[in-house]
């Protein structure tokens, strides 16, 4: 194929050299010899190139390939300095991606509201008083039945179940809904039809069951008749009714749900009969507000509402209040800590962002200076100034797209990965991420502009200046002189950000090192604990405390069991209950005379030294406390800080809501309940043999080795009755993961950029100390020549490197330690102030210094002036 | 050659182009010489000057070309007017009698 540029550029040389064939002919005419004529016809004409370069200006295509050209010349500029192409494509290639991902996170599970028609009606209806949007079902049931403004009002909770499909049981997200679900979420069915009001209208009223698209999809292999079909839920069979379309993934963003039941059906498959409790706030409540309704008209209608119930329930309903927040992450509980968290994250981003494009204007200035000769050359044999710009413009152009492409297939790829990962837990969590072309193309812009605005920059300098002086001087002295330049601040600036990052990581890590290390209370290493629940073998609960007692003798004579016990359920589960604790002089049990809530435990014997809790005063739970003799329990030392004000507590007194006297025997040591963050909580432990719960958790601690005790156990528990269903049965850590996950996640996430940091910081370091002393290898080789010693030249050659370095750094780590407060939502104890941060940030920043720093050092200490001095 | 040679007002250039190319189709090196002659030595176009300006009529469609086997060698490119150039130049002659008799009168009085 002939481009017309091709064309042009043949006729324009044909044309000259006929101009100079003309002339040549005419002062041979003229008596000279060839030789001479050419050489007069030569001077005559002038700069050919010159002429050629001016024609090229006037003509048609001349932007167009002119443009060519500069796109050739680019990519073989990058091709002769692959170490500047490498490192400017690697740096936009980071910060773009870091922020095109974080974004990408923040966008689907903050920004994007649930995937449901008409979403900005739907609101997570929840309790005033509590930060966890749990209601009980009564509560939920007024509102429906007494509201004017809601189009429908639905209850939902949603439980990890086993379901079989093709034979073999899978832990899903099983949602129970109530009669209205659907209606608030306003789908259509895909097959078949929805669980609706007649699946609620009593207990027990339905055995109807609704699959999610992807279970009918990947567990039932799509099969288009599976309306009227039966499927086992935790063994019950439950007839398969419709299949909800796709793209619905239920109410809750991080928990996608394979199956809908009724939540009617709750005794059958929870076992529960706490669905008409008022005192127990057990479920999610979800509404779909009417068209025309605004929010601050709902909201008055609750109040109404929760007026009225108040009136009726004065006893159990004291404080009720209503409130409507934002549904998809547990109401709107995750909402803070997830935006907290994501802005934090969101601003490291765009801090990686600006130090890339600080590095990269870095690089750029540098890259610019060091063609101030060539420049100038260009300049003097006839180069229009608008030619140079253009041509440094598409340098940088090419850069940050291949640069934003890069960038692309990273984000791509770390989205789509984070949308297909299971994180480690026994909870199906799920991240419904996808990379948004829109962002993509943002970050692109931001990319470019830098890189443009970066690379014309020091082109003023230049334009500035006589070619021939830059010329004469190879464009040195004039660039890398003793004047702070731009590029000097923006290493600085850069240096500070990426100080920033590396902070911000190290807090974590701190944090993460100190949350796996901190004391929770008990030992969750080397023991292994057993759940399950004996109500659906069908135990009474007398029959489940013998059961217990038995299965506990049991264990504790197996070989190498050191110790064992039992409690209804283990800390840090989520499944904790709690309740008001009023001093013993209380006669009046309304809520707001309350001492304070604290956390419950039934514990059996020995439950303390098998889940390693220290007992620090007083005594052990015995299975002589029972329902007849008088009611006593243990507290941990903040339950006795708070109600007595000292650590002394034993055979003092308090009271529950029902006023009944209880009495302290014990006192054993703080630990973590509900999450690894909480300040410090009360808690207490009531004698299981007081009132025997179904529900069990064994902890057995062996001498030795877990590894054969979890399937030991198992087989026990299965000898003693094999129709009870475990739930879980394996190393305490294990089960633990999930408590410690946000921090692990916040801590690879962090380190991350951490990383990012550090890369751009040598990067940008290496790039500017190499360049110094490449400029200046002159004027080193003459002092070395004249005799400076190896102090003397490094002070010379690297003494503002250090400088900046260290103003850098300084500057970084005082923002580093202001940023870390926005950290302290999900990292436990982050604190930049730890004297371990500050020293191990001081040391990686020195670290990574001293290595950016070491090859031009070298290079400067090498020098032979000798040789320098002759080739220059 | 180069003795007495003076420089072309700025502007005039276009003009003495196309009335040299209006005779016949020629080629730059021609015009340039024809210039000279017909000026009797005085009017020297510079060859910096002259392609360029050549490029810019021709984008401007004011002049077309052709290759075309010169008297003495190689191919040259000969250039003609169009119909467009045609009529700039009855308008740059014009404008340009104008100015020079409106300099003469200024000079003369």
């Amino acid at each position: 194929m002939r481009f017309p540029w091709n064309r042009m550029e043949t006729e324009l040389n044909s044309e000259v050299a006929h101009h100079l064939h003309e002339l040549t002919a005419e002062f041979e005419r003229r008596g000279y010899s060839h030789q001479d004529a050419v050489r007069m016809a030569k001077r005559e004409f002038g700069g050919a190139e010159q002429v050629k370069e001016r024609c090229r200006d006037e003509r048609r295509w001349a932007w167009l390939s002119g443009l060519r050209q500069d796109f050739a010349f680019a990519l073989r500029q990058m091709r002769r300095s692959p170490g500047f192409a490498l490192t400017a494509v690697l740096t936009l290639a980071l910060g773009i991606a870091a922020n095109v991902i974080v974004f990408g996170v923040l966008q689907a599970m903050v920004l994007q509201p649930i995937d449901v028609p008409h979403a900005d009606r739907v609101m997570t209806l929840s309790l005033s008083t509590s930060a966890f949007p749990l209601i009980a079902w009564p509560e939920v049931r007024d509102v429906r039945d007494g509201n004017t403004l809601l189009s429908a009002v639905a209850a939902y909770s949603f439980e990890n179940v086993g379901m079989e499909a093709s034979g073999v049981a899978r832990p899903v997200w099983g949602y129970e809904v109530s009669g209205q679900y659907f209606e608030v979420v306003a789908i259509q069915p895909f097959l078949g039809r929805l669980l609706g009001r007649v699946d609620d209208d009593r207990q027990g009223a339905s055995e109807a069951a609704v699959l999610s698209w992807p279970a009918w999809k990947n567990d039932f292999g799509a099969d288009p008749d599976i309306v009227g079909k039966t499927v086992r839920v935790n063994k019950h069979p439950y007839t398969i009714v419709g299949v909800t379309p796709q793209g619905f993934y239920g109410t809750e963003k991080i928990s996608q749900p394979a199956i809908f039941l009724s939540l009617a059906n709750e005794a059958s498959l929870g076992g529960g009969h706490w669905l008409e409790q008022r005192t127990d706030k057990t479920v999610f409540s979800i509404v779909r507000i009417k068209d025309g309704v605004t929010l601050p008209q709902a909201r008055a209608e609750l109040d109404a509402i929760a007026a009225r119930i108040r009136r009726q329930y004065p006893a159990e309903e004291e404080t009720l209040g209503f409130k409507l927040a934002r549904p998809g992450l547990l109401g709107d509980t995750l909402g803070g800590p997830a935006r907290a968290f994501l802005a934090g994250v969101m601003f490291l981003a765009g801090i990686v962002l600006l130090a890339a494009c600080a590095n990269l204007g870095s690089l750029f200035a540098a890259r610019t200076a060091d063609r101030a000769r060539e420049i100038a050359i260009r300049l003097a044999i006839g180069s229009s100034r608008w030619r140079i710009l253009r041509q440094v413009l598409v340098e940088a152009l090419v850069i940050s797209i291949l640069g934003g492409a890069c960038a692309c297939g990273l984000s791509w790829m770390a989205l789509t990965g984070l949308a297909n990962w299971h994180p480690p837990t026994e909870y199906p969590i799920k991240f419904s991420v996808l990379p948004q072309p829109s962002l993509i193309l943002v970050a692109l812009l931001i990319a470019v502009l830098a890189g443009v605005v970066f690379g014309v920059m020091p082109l003023r300098q230049i334009f500035k200046t006589d070619p021939n002086d830059a010329i004469k001087s190879g464009g040195s002295q004039s660039f890398a002189g003793r004047r702070w330049a731009l590029r000097d601040c923006l290493l600085a600036a850069q240096i500070a950000l990426c100080c920033i990052t590396v902070t911000a990581a190290f807090v974590s890590l701190r944090g993460l090192g100190k949350a796996l290390t901190m004391d929770l209370g008990f030992q969750p290493r080397n023991a292994v604990v057993t759940k399950f629940d004996l109500s659906p073998a069908g135990y009474s609960s007398e029959a489940a405390g013998q059961f217990q007692r038995r299965l506990l003798e049991r264990v504790s004579q197996l070989p190498g069991v050191k110790a064992a016990g039992y409690a209804n359920t283990t800390p840090l589960k989520g499944d904790l209950s709690s309740a008001r604790v009023f001093s013993q002089q209380t006669t009046d049990f309304r809520p707001s005379n309350k001492a304070f809530t604290a956390y419950f435990f039934d514990v059996s014997p020995g439950y303390f030294a098998a889940a390693g809790t220290s007992l620090l005063a007083g005594r052990d739970v015995s299975f002589t406390d029972t329902a007849k003799t008088p009611a006593v329990a243990l507290v941990n030392r903040e339950f006795a800080r708070r109600l007595f004000h000292s650590g002394d507590a034993v055979g003092r007194y308090f009271k529950n809501p029902s006023g009944l006297t209880i009495q302290i025997v014990g006192m054993v040591a703080d630990g973590k309940y509900l999450s690894i963050t909480e300040d410090q909580q009360p808690a207490a432990f009531y004698p299981i043999s007081r009132d025997a719960s179904t529900l069990t958790a064994l902890v057995v601690r062996p001498r030795g080795d877990t590894a054969d005790m979890a399937a030991t156990i198992r087989k026990v528990v299965r000898d003693l009755d094999s129709s009870v269903p475990i739930r879980e049965s394996s190393d305490w850590d294990s089960q633990l993961r999930l408590s410690f996950f946000p921090t692990q996640v916040a801590t690879v996430a962090l380190s991350l950029f951490g990383a990012f940091g550090l890369l751009l910081s040598i990067a940008g370091t290496f790039g500017l100390a190499s360049y110094t002393v490449s400029k200046r290898l002159r004027e080193l080789s003459i002092r070395v020549a004249l005799g400076a010693q190896a102090k003397q030249i490094l002070s010379a050659a690297l003494g503002r490197m250090l400088i900046l370095l260290g103003t850098g750094s300084a500057a970084g780590m005082v923002l580093g330690a202001a940023a870390s407060r926005l950290l302290s939502a999900i990292v436990y104890q982050a604190g930049a102030r730890d004297p371990l941060v500050l020293a191990a940030v001081a040391f990686t920043m020195v670290l990574t210094g001293s290595l950016s720093v070491a090859g031009p050092v070298r290079r400067a200490l090498h020098l032979d002036p000798a040789r320098l001095l002759r080739e220059q | 050659m180069t003795d007495k040679k003076t420089d072309l007002i700025q502007g005039t250039l276009d003009l003495l182009i196309l009335k040299t190319v209006a005779h016949e189709p020629i080629h730059g090196y021609g015009i340039a010489q024809r210039i000279l002659l017909t000026s009797k030595d005085i009017l020297q176009v510079q060859q910096g000057s002259l392609y360029p300006a050549l490029h810019r009529l021709q984008r401007k469609g004011l002049l077309t070309s052709e290759w075309r086997e010169s008297g003495s060698g190689p191919m040259a490119k000969y250039y003609s007017l169009t119909a467009a150039g045609r009529k700039s130049l009855q308008e740059e002659k014009a404008q340009w009698q104008r100015y020079a008799g409106a300099v003469a009168l200024v000079l003369e009085s």
